[in-house]
């Protein structure tokens, strides 16, 4: 019975919210509205997945904004990496200049 | 996206508004360029903008300035205004004003926007994020690229209103806050940001 739960435990997943937004709708509509994680993922291993199939083209630019759930963590070149918790919501803004 | 907070804060009656823009009215910018018209077209459009202001509301004062401010001009700017709104096209810009208010110790705040897209930041210098510690490099520049006059009047109007809450002491500013309101999809986010270690602009503070 010890052994059953363990491994329930080790099979349980988190679904992240993903929201892109600011500059380039188009590469807004290339990525999910949520991914599935193993749980005690990370933000690193959701950016992963996020944009493992994107084309060089396609690819965020560094300077996005990365926050989790409504709390600011820095740009995809440089943010402190954090545990994610089922239902984050990962927030991703394209630098915007439009004036 | 400056003319719609310029023509918000001129009606609002906030007493002195200077604005800053170079360059002659061009076609492609009639449609947000709401202090302008086809009758400015191929004419400097700073002196143009700062009568239409002037028209609107005669107990406030209007100075127009036909450049962009250096950095010297935008510290000799922030050092007479109590607050300022930052709209040009570029981030070398937005970083420019960004400096020459947290020098000055007053309130920033950034209004961007990209196609039906636009963003608002509330710097309260010294206790809140500034632009450089979202951004201590300026990200490329973007020659071309989509704008909805719509989303600028919205999020020109939203700025204003933020100057006014702060001017005024009413209600509750967006300090240290990013709010994205997404066209697109007609989703609102709003960020909590954080201050960066080691900003050259603002850590001093």
């Amino acid at each position: 019975m010890r052994v059953l739960l363990i491994a329930l435990k080790s099979a349980s997943a988190m679904k992240i919210q993903i929201s892109y937004t600011g500059r380039s709708y188009q590469t807004s509509t290339l990525l999910p509205a949520e991914i599935t994680l193993d749980e005690n993922s990370s933000v690193a291993d959701a950016l992963r997945m996020l944009t493992k199939d994107l084309s060089d083209e396609q690819q965020l630019p560094a300077s996005c904004l990365v926050a989790v759930s409504g709390e600011h963590i820095g740009t995809l070149s440089s943010y402190t990496n954090r545990p994610l918790r089922d239902r984050d919501e990962l927030i991703l803004i394209a630098p915007v200049a439009g004036g | 996206m400056g003319g719609p907070a310029s023509l918000m804060l001129t009606m609002g009656g906030v007493g002195h508004v200077i604005i800053a823009h170079g360059g002659d009215m061009i076609s492609p910018d009639l449609n947000r360029q709401v202090l302008g018209s086809e009758s400015v077209l191929g004419k400097p459009r700073a002196g143009d903008f700062g009568e239409y202001l002037r028209s609107m509301n005669q107990f406030v004062e209007v100075e127009a300035i036909g450049h962009e401010p250096n950095d010297a001009e935008a510290a000799e700017l922030a050092a007479r205004c109590d607050i300022i709104l930052s709209c040009p096209p570029t981030f070398e810009e937005r970083l420019r004003l960004n400096l020459a208010a947290v020098q000055a110790g007053i309130p920033f705040i950034d209004a961007a926007q990209w196609g039906m897209t636009g963003t608002l930041i509330v710097v309260k210098p010294g206790q809140t994020a500034c632009l450089e510690c979202l951004y201590p490099e300026p990200p490329p520049f973007e020659e071309l690229f989509p704008v909805v006059g719509a989303i600028s009047a919205a999020t020109g109007s939203l700025a204003a209103l933020e100057a006014i809450k702060i001017l005024s002491g009413t209600g509750e500013p967006m300090w240290g806050k990013m709010l994205t309101y997404d066209g697109y999809r007609g989703n609102v986010t709003i960020v909590q940001l954080q201050r960066r270690d080691g900003c050259a602009c603002c850590s001093s503070l």
